[in-house]
């Protein structure tokens, strides 16, 4: 195991450490009025606490000082794993696929950007494109049927939600909030 | 056991309301869709249910979840038969006697032995429900808070030691669960736990939004990651459901008990589920089992054994949830949540006080199996061709099922946007193999296991010692604290026995 390769895996824990060691930090400044001979409410929250930072710096020093790779697995899953001396079909020994982080980062992006805007566009408005470029971002390239996909499946949860689960979905604000009224009325919602 | 019966029958009265009924078949059907459709885990399927049980009556919310549960452990079953693709990880031991045995040109035959196979276990797990759980809830009742802190203390370790690649990160992932129950204001002293000036954060974070997050939006974002896929279907033959006759499975009768009792005994076990249940009854079949020597090659024990058990496990997994209100699989924390949406507690106090609802799931899982098997029969050909549905396109509905479902609980945008951070953070722990579950399962115990843990100490004059003096707490923390150490010494000794066989 190289260096490199060292902090990488040894990332995770090291930024976890980190957090959980900043907010014991803030646990120990929680305000609240003492009483005598009691645990306070920052006990179990600070135990908690120090017991993922206990368990980073195992890590961290298993993974940076010893330079160990070994890892305790849970008993059920290794005794199924013993059993799995058959071998493996096609499903399980292809090649794992090549990660695409770039779709990741597009995925939370433009999820993260509808959730923004829902408000504002209201349900409708927001939903039909997002369903679009989501599915066509997954590499769906069927252009009719996204466009069905999007547009019928929006106004299929829009009728559901709103007419037979009384969910009040977002309107959205003036001008889109026409669209919404328009369809809250084609669909007989008050 | 006459009382047991007579709620029973009520029970059955209940499920048979017209409501409750389609309920049901919504509830079957959706279950063995989910477990079919590519990109859609049993577990998600539950959790994107649960919103829109809502509005509905407790009996047919919890009917229409437990029935999705029952189904959701069967029909993964045919996509490994006659595609040999895996529906749930459930499934992944039927591709080894399942799908050989269809390419020999019985695929009507395999899918009968799972059928009977998905009955049998299930019927017996049902029934161990039934006759078990007031006995249990009884027990139950004669706890006070050590003896509670101390189960969920052993249902908090037993999802850590039993499943997972590494312990350490399953003790991470747990201990991340259970400061994130504490945020908001504190229960005995009305402190503010990290709320950081967030006044939604005051009311602390929903376990339903940690779940839907991590559990489905972070899913679809690893698979966004790795390239969605559409299934071809190639079918090894026509498809079509043969059962097995009396005699077949009167020969096979020992596996279906074995593969019955151990689904029951891993359900029981909070933190194991179908997956292993299904796994490791295959194993224990290829071990012992009468023709141990033919596993593998398309026989009718390989696909009794594992499938059996993942029916099972559902009965079994019931039984710690109703009688104590501890989860024991994924898909019964969903349950529990829709328990606590409608403000029931289950425990041992739910038999007196709500008899009625609880003999109506039980009776309803009756049923789900005898709809599931009917359906099961009549429409496999039907309900496997969701299979060739775009996995992206159901990606895509599982996040807007993610996000109406966040919205709709308070109709708060803050919500929505809890659940995407959650659903990153479930990326982030798949990606750097932390699992999910003990996450969400110390989201969900975690109260419970504080509150017990301070009253016994405000009670108990901050004594410790009292989890370990107390004759059934003493008990159950030695098995847990056993059970957290077992892998650590399984695996030296395995390390041990390893380094001897190479050493000569």
């Amino acid at each position: 195991m190289t260096n490199r390769s060292g902090f990488r895996r040894a990332a995770p824990y090291l930024a976890l450490g980190a957090a959980a060691a900043y907010l014991y930090y803030v646990a120990a400044n929680i305000q609240y009025s003492a009483r005598a001979g009691t645990l306070g409410p920052d006990f179990w929250p600070k135990l908690v606490l120090a017991l993922i930072v206990a368990a980073c710096v195992y890590e961290v020093v298993k993974i940076l000082l010893l330079r160990s790779e070994a890892e305790v697995g849970g008993v059920l899953e290794e005794l199924a794993g013993e059993s799995l001396e058959h071998p493996l079909d096609s499903a399980q020994s292809a090649a794992p696929a090549k990660p695409r982080p770039w779709l990741l980062v597009g995925g939370i992006a433009l999820t993260s950007a509808y959730v923004a805007l829902i408000q504002k566009l209201g349900f409708f408005t927001a939903t039909v494109p997002y369903l679009a470029l989501f599915i066509a971002l997954g590499g769906y390239r069927r252009w009719w049927i996204v466009a069905a996909t999007s547009v019928l499946g929006t106004l299929l949860m829009f009728f559901f939600f709103m007419k037979v689960v009384y969910v009040s979905l977002p309107l959205g604000v003036p001008p889109f909030q026409s669209v919404t009224l328009l369809l809250m009325q084609l669909f007989g919602i008050r | 056991m006459t009382e047991i019966l007579g709620h029973l029958a009520n029970g059955f009265v209940a499920v048979f309301a017209p409501a409750n009924l389609i309920v049901l078949v919504i509830g079957v059907l959706l279950g063995l869709v989910v477990a079919v459709l590519p990109g859609l885990t049993l577990v998600m399927g539950v959790v994107l249910a649960l919103p829109f049980t809502y509005n509905m009556d407790v009996t047919a919310a919890i009917i229409l979840l437990t029935a999705m549960y029952v189904a959701g452990t069967y029909a993964g079953a045919w996509t490994s038969i006659l595609f040999r693709v895996p529906g749930e990880p459930i499934d992944v031991p039927l591709l080894w006697d399942g799908y050989p045995m269809a390419r020999k040109g019985k695929p009507a035959e395999a899918l009968g032995w799972t059928l009977v196979a998905a009955l049998a276990g299930g019927l017996v797990a049902a029934i161990v429900m039934v006759l078990a759980s007031q006995p249990i809830a009884k027990i139950a009742l004669t706890f006070s808070t050590p003896e509670y802190f101390a189960i969920i203390f052993f249902g908090l370790i037993s999802v850590v030691s039993l499943g997972g690649s590494s312990l350490t990160n399953a003790l991470i992932s747990l201990f991340c669960g259970l400061l994130i129950a504490t945020v908001g204001v504190d229960d005995t002293y009305g402190a503010e736990r990290f709320t950081f000036g967030v006044p939604l954060l005051s009311d602390g974070i929903d376990y339903l939004v940690v779940m839907v997050g991590a559990f489905g939006l972070g899913e679809v974002f690893v698979r966004l990651e790795q390239g969605f896929t559409t299934v071809p279907l190639e079918a090894t033959g026509r498809i079509d459901t043969r059962l097995p006759r009396w005699k077949e499975i009167r020969e096979a009768k020992a596996t279906f008990a074995r593969g019955s009792v151990l689904g029951v005994m891993i359900g029981l076990v909070p933190g194991a589920g179908a997956t292993v249940a299904s796994f490791l009854s295959y194993g224990i079949e290829s071990q012992i089992g009468r023709r141990k020597h033919l596993m593998g090659t398309g026989i009718a024990e390989g696909i009794v054994a594992p499938q059996a058990a993942a029916t099972a496990s559902v009965g079994g997994a019931m039984i710690p949830l109703i009688t104590m209100g501890i989860p024991g699989s994924g898909a019964t924390a969903i349950i529990l949540g829709a328990f606590l949406l409608h403000g029931l507690q289950p425990g041992p106090q739910v038999f007196t006080s709500s008899s009625h609802i609880v003999y109506a799931v039980f009776a309803s899982v009756f049923v789900a199996l005898f709809v599931m098997c009917v359906i099961g029969y009549f429409a496999t050909r039907l309900i496997v061709k969701v299979l060739a549905f775009p996995e992206v396109i159901v990606s895509a509905y599982v996040v807007m099922c993610c996000i109406l479902g966040a919205f709709a609980a308070r109709n708060n945008i803050t919500d929505v946007w809890l659940v995407v951070v959650f659903g990153v953070v479930g990326y982030l722990f798949e990606r750097f193999r932390f699992p999910v579950a003990p996450l969400v399962l110390g989201v969900i115990l975690g109260p419970l296991a504080e509150t017990n843990f301070m009253t016994t100490m405000i009670s108990y004059g901050n004594d410790w010692t009292v989890f370990f003096t107390r004759p059934v707490s003493g008990t159950v923390m030695v098995i847990a604290l056993f059970a957290l150490v077992y892998p650590l010494i399984r695996h030296t000794l395995h390390k041990r026995r390893t380094r001897g066989a190479h050493g000569g």
